[in-house]
């Protein structure tokens, strides 16, 4: 089996990379491209630790086939923060409150978060709670998370009335 | 996943081509929430993978006079949908339920059904709407009723050189509402213990049409028939919602197993089928 | 770049300080082993046997090793050194002619591509002759059942007793009960005396089934041999020296000729604090002179990881009518799976001694059957027993009309009570946790909370429980070294899983003298680090904690020593602070660390480098205590359960780090509410699992859970580190009790099986069982 060119944009930046066509895309990202920040938990898309952006949505990319993207936008954990390294709001809440314990589920939680946020500038705690309910964490209980995202979104509509 | 050759046809006919040729051996794959969980865990180890995600026919939602939605049509596209409110609300709300919001971005409504797990959630309210299934083969389309096109567990009239390509909703009519419920033990991430979906139309208060169907309580999605007949032609009142719930456990013929047993099943067709006869009746008088 | 900000005032102890590691998480940047790459990786897959008890008859490899891209296909018969009998699961690397286990690896291969090991799998033909198993554990404890261990295998049982620190009593076996491999009676006074003058006898059979730690990340390893023969483990795993130790031993392998390298644990909870891919990646790299990686998939954690046994206890206790003790009796079962490895004596300790039964007669039975063996789940057995004891003595308490709380705090035991063994409760906060949670609001209001139940077939309930771990115990090492620029640099092998890094720079701080910018603690891999012992058992502040800070006041003495001798002045003169050791009084008179630490690393100096140094082993163990409170509603038709509140008060003795106390009471709540209400491994008659995915092994959403209330108090440990006891492992245990009493205030309806499904509710109150 021979492999195929894979063409299209990740974090900003447009890639080709070859690729075998049985791989998955959460695969692709992180031996073929480096980009070991989305985590396979589950693979059968039961625990969101492999979430990524596909076109600004939430997706399991444990459960695409790497080609699926091709002509697509994509966006991974390292693909967050701004391109001076700025953290996101939502990375510097995270840490400042405590979040991250083994850390294994964090970057597939920010990024379900960072998607809530661009469609729900202002979500309620349940807004919250089912914006990341895709996203199992068996370190933490959730409750730090959900405040460090409510204080995000709360720094984030800040910066937007500041401008 | 074991390695497999992956086509990525541009359109329909090239898909139908490839089908003809190696429809025996391949696998369509869209949303692919329901087949790389089963490449993974070796049940399907097919050696063609094709991938609908280049063709655009099936990607589309219409509303004119019915609904037509493309096979590919993701879960969260009909969840948010503004062509499947009112009296296609059910839709809607099944769509709504699938897994997570990860997998929803990604799961169609056509693989949704073409997988035909007996708890797919999208099945109830597409046979309470009595959608047909619009197929392509080699040579043209044609329709099935969805109350027909399951055969068996994971098993559909589809040939293996056929695709769903599209799903047609008639018009409900006026005063039609409906609703589909499932349980499940979690809020998220989880699959129908039972589903059910209710359908009514109420003309001069009375139920002109009932449509019931349930999920998970039979190798296919089943229609409650005696639970339907009770109600027609009859005012709507609680006791005969409630005359109804009970005569849909006898079209539940429900399994015990991990996720549940017999009498819970059966306990749960009496429990849903009241709730969501009793919020269809609101919807079709709203 | 955030600000993390840090006091001066208290040197850090008692500081909620974030974790010096959040920065890397959050952006992707902290690697795992899967995230390793090395040059020339293979990957590994395992053969899996498909029976839960079986001969091999026999295994072709040909077609397997024909594939091109294989690089390796492994049976037992080409790793030479495995004990025929193997004493451990670690030991049993691949299954030589008999599988006990469903999910027990026959075969291993090593290829280029993961897919490409996937196919060879299929290509390997293993012929098994299926033999009779022992599953339900009730059976298997029988006479006659089909039996589990070699014949003349001794069950390993040092780790466990080692765990429950608890010396007790073993008895006879039953004639022939080839399956049980552990058994403990412990006795007190008379108690059929004492039920003959019980007013009240309750009876009732508490279960719970093997449960699954949950760790996100899968076991993982990555394995490369040198040219010298030395081995080296990039691992995750709760205990580097643990997983040296065991390799070692397997393998037949000297252990100064490993090294193992604890990466970023994705999560453990007590289910990798023993080796399990470990041997077989090192076989598979030695074999094919490159470096191989294996890593579990999910559907083989579930099936074939190390959980949580299953528990059945049958508990019967006499009261009289004004709730004076009287007897209790109690027979607990404890399925291991096919190897030895429960901690028997936690149950006993808890059953019989937490309330003070003036007689008693707690028997325990370790049973094997033909399923994967179990490690450790935080707190193991605990979570299960506290579930039996608080259901029952809530239901006396109801059943008598007696306040929950002060029926409770009657018996409870304090410092200086006995245990089942004779030995004292130590100084713990078992009564002012339980007092703390009477207090709050969601208690003193329940009967209103419950009474303004809405009209939508909502029912509500109250419910709380009490429960504790005894807190571990290990030897354990740290140093602390003064830098040139007057920083510390702190070195311990510790695993860092609980976020405890931090709080071991908040310790080594204060004692030192420094703020807590100013320390870095390296946890150093088996070669460099002192021996240390597994981050597991709520030990790891009790026990390294005391060791680091034990390192750091032996440093500030020979920090002080060297000041007094370069200032001529007496060591009892002496103050540091801001970075500068002075004479009291002379402000102008003094020298500063960085002088210190760089006088330390002069060519020809004569001042010697700061290096302090413990190295303590410990004898008095830190009881925790936890108490949750429930407020949920139940659906009444679909048995669905929503909690609106839950409250976790703790002891901790001293919060060093408030935040990562806070991450720890909430991370294990809400383990023990999926103990509670979803979680459980299923099996059926033939030892197959049914359900080994993420979809059907049901761990809580966000969207399951309320927010988590915390109250920390401090009832402090006297060898604890500035007072500290150990936090993982006491909020995983009352959960599932409190939940069970608040459904049964809600429905009246007392469920003694867990998981409580919305299934089993329902079905209890459509039944009317109560």
């Amino acid at each position: 089996m021979a492999k195929q060119v894979l063409s299209c944009t990740v974090n900003g930046e447009a890639v080709e990379v070859l690729v075998q066509p049985y791989v998955t895309l959460l695969d692709a990202l992180r031996e073929d491209m480096g980009l070991t920040g989305p985590k396979e938990g589950c693979g059968t898309g039961d625990c969101g630790a492999c979430t990524v952006h596909v076109d600004g949505k939430v997706v399991a990319s444990c459960l695409m086939l790497a080609m699926q993207v091709r002509g697509r936008k994509v966006r991974t954990i390292e693909g967050l923060a701004a391109a001076d390294t700025t953290l996101h709001p939502l990375q510097d809440a995270f840490v400042r409150l405590g979040v991250p314990q083994c850390g294994f589920c964090i970057p597939g939680v920010l990024m379900a978060a960072a998607a809530l946020l661009e469609e729900n500038p202002r979500p309620s705690e349940e807004e919250i709670r089912y914006g990341i309910a895709g996203n199992l964490c068996r370190c933490t209980g959730y409750t730090k998370m959900v405040a460090a995202i409510s204080e995000a979104a709360g720094t984030l509509a800040s910066q937007r009335s500041a401008r | 996943m074991r390695r497999f050759d992956l086509v990525l046809p541009n359109s329909l006919e090239d898909c139908l081509k490839i089908l003809a040729e190696r429809g025996a051996q391949a696998k369509l794959v869209a949303g692919g929430t329901d087949l790389l969980p089963q490449m993974k865990n070796g049940v399907l180890k097919p050696a063609v993978v094709v991938d609908l995600s280049g063709i655009a026919r099936v990607r589309q939602v219409q509303n004119g006079n019915g609904l037509r939605i493309g096979a590919a049509v993701t879960a969260r596209e009909l969840e948010l949908s503004p062509a499947l409110r009112g009296a296609y609300l059910a839709i809607a709300e099944s769509a709504a339920m699938v897994g997570s919001l990860q997998v929803r971005n990604l799961a169609t409504v056509g693989g949704n059904l073409c997988n035909a797990a007996p708890s797919a959630d999208m099945a109830p309210p597409l046979v309470a709407l009595e959608a047909q299934a619009v197929i392509a083969g080699p040579k043209g389309e044609r329709r099935v009723p969805m109350a027909d096109f399951f055969t068996g567990v994971r098993q559909t009239v589809l040939a293996p050189n056929e695709m769903l390509i599209e799903l047609v909703v008639p018009p409900p009519g006026a005063h039609s509402g409906g609703q589909y419920l499932r349980h499940t033990p979690r809020r998220e991430l989880d699959i129908a213990v039972v589903g059910v979906a209710s359908q009514l139309t109420i003309a001069d208060g009375r139920c002109t049409k009932a449509r019931i169907a349930l999920a998970s309580v039979a190798p296919t999605p089943v229609r409650a028939i005696a639970a339907e007949r009770s109600l027609e032609g009859q005012a709507v009142t609680p006791e005969a919602i409630e005359r109804a719930a009970g005569l849909a456990i006898e079209a539940a013929k429900p399994i015990d197993d991990q996720r549940g047993s017999i009498e819970f099943r059966k306990h749960l067709v009496r429990v849903l089928t009241r709730r969501t006869l009793t919020t269809a009746r609101e919807r079709a008088n709203a | 770049m955030s600000t993390m900000k840090t006091t001066r005032d208290v040197k850090g102890v008692g500081v909620s300080i974030p974790r010096p590691d959040g920065p890397e998480k959050v952006t992707g940047r902290v690697q795992y082993v899967a995230d390793i790459q090395a040059k020339g990786l293979l990957h590994a897959k395992l053969l899996r046997s498909p029976h839960a008890h079986a001969k091999i008859l026999s295994i072709d490899v040909t077609a397997a090793k024909a594939l091109p891209g294989v690089r390796a296909v492994l049976t037992a018969k080409d790793i030479p050194h495995l004990k025929k009998k193997a004493p451990t699961r670690a030991h049993a690397v691949l299954a030589i002619d008999r599988v006990v286990f469903m999910g027990q690896p026959v075969a291993a291969v090593a290829a280029d591509e993961l897919s490409i090991a996937e196919e060879a799998l299929d290509l390997i033909k293993v012929e098994y002759q299926v033999l009779a198993a022992s599953i339900d554990p009730l059976k298997a404890m029988l006479p006659g059942a089909p039996p589990v261990a070699d014949a003349g295998t001794e069950a390993d049982t040092s780790e466990a007793l080692a765990h429950s620190a608890v010396a007790i009593a073993k008895s006879e076996a039953p004639a022939k009960a080839v399956n049980i491999s552990q058994q403990a009676r412990l006795q007190r006074g008379d108690p059929a005396k004492g039920f003959a003058e019980s007013d009240h006898v309750l009876e009732k059979t508490y279960r719970v089934p093997m449960v699954h730690q949950g760790y996100l990340e899968a076991h993982a390893v990555l394995a490369e041999w040198d040219r010298n023969g030395l081995l080296t483990l990039w691992a995750s795993t709760q205990g580097s020296f643990n997983t040296r130790s065991e390799v070692a031993d397997v393998l037949g392998i000297p252990e100064n000729r490993i090294r193992v390298i604890p990466v970023e644990c994705g999560g453990g909870f007590g289910g990798k604090i023993r080796a399990l891919c470990e041997p077989i990646t090192a076989v598979l790299a030695q074999v094919t002179k490159r470096p191989v990686r294996y890593v579990m998939t999910r559907r083989e954690e579930l099936q074939a990881g190390m959980p949580a046994p299953q528990v059945i206890i049958k508990l019967k206790t006499g009261v009289k009518r004004d709730g004076t003790l009287m007897a209790l009796d109690a027979e607990t079962v404890i399925d291991s799976g096919a190897y030895s490895g429960a901690v028997l004596a936690v149950s006993a300790v808890f059953l019989g001694s937490m309330y003070k039964w003036p007689s008693f007669d707690v028997r325990g039975f370790e049973v094997l059957t033909h399923k994967p063996s179990v490690a450790a789940y935080r707190a193991p057995v605990a979570p299960q027993t506290i579930f039996a004891i608080e259901s029952h003595m809530e239901q006396i308490a109801r059943d008598l009309d007696l306040d929950s709380v002060e029926f409770r705090m009657r018996h409870l035991i304090q410092e200086g009570d006995p245990m089942v063994n004779g030995q004292p409760w130590q100084s713990n906060g078992a009564k002012q946790v339980l007092a703390r949670i009477a207090e709050h609001p969601h208690w003193k209001s329940r009967k209103q909370w419950v009474a303004a139940a809405g009209k939508n077939g909502k029912r509500r309930g109250v419910g709380l429980a009490l429960g504790g771990w005894l807190g571990g115990l290990q030897p354990t090492g740290a140093t602390v070294r003064l830098n040139p620029d007057g920083t510390l640099a702190v070195l311990t092998g510790q695993v860092d899983i609980a976020g405890t890094n931090i709080s071991l720079a908040q310790i080594a701080a204060s004692a030192y003298g420094v703020d807590t910018d100013l320390v870095r603690i390296t946890t150093g891999d088996t070669d460099v680090a002192p021996m240390t012992g597994l981050s597991a058992g709520s030990k790891t502040i009790y026990t390294v904690g005391a060791a680091v800070l034990q390192a750091a006041e032996d440093a500030r003495r020979q920090t002080f020593e060297i000041a007094a001798a370069e200032l001529e002045a007496s060591i009892h003169d002496l103050e540091l602070t801001d970075g500068k050791i002075t004479v009291r009084g002379m402000p102008d008179k003094g020298i500063t660390l960085a002088t210190i630490g760089k006088k330390g690393n002069l060519y020809m100096s004569k001042t010697p480098p700061v290096l302090g140094k413990a190295n303590p082993a410990f004898t008095q163990q830190a009881p925790g205590f936890a108490a949750q409170l429930a407020r949920l509603e139940v659906d009444a038709d679909t048995g669905e359960v929503t909690i609106q509140d839950f409250v976790i008060v703790q002891d901790v003795g001293k919060a060093i780090n408030p935040l990562g106390v806070e991450g720890q009471m909430q991370g294990g709540a809400v383990q023990s509410l999926g103990i509670a209400l979803t979680e459980g491994l299923m099996f059926d008659d033939t030892g197959r699992l049914t359900n080994p995915s993420l979809l059907d092994y049901r761990k809580l959403t966000a969207a399951d859970l309320p927010n988590l209330e915390t109250i920390i108090v401090e009832v402090p440990a006297p060898a604890g580190p500035f007072g500290a006891r150990g936090v993982g492992e006491p909020p995983i245990i009352p959960a599932p009790a409190a939940i069970a009493n608040a459904i049964q205030n809600a429905t009246g309806a007392r469920l003694t099986e867990l998981p409580m499904s919305p299934e089993r509710i329902a079905l209890a109150l459509v039944n009317g069982k109560h």
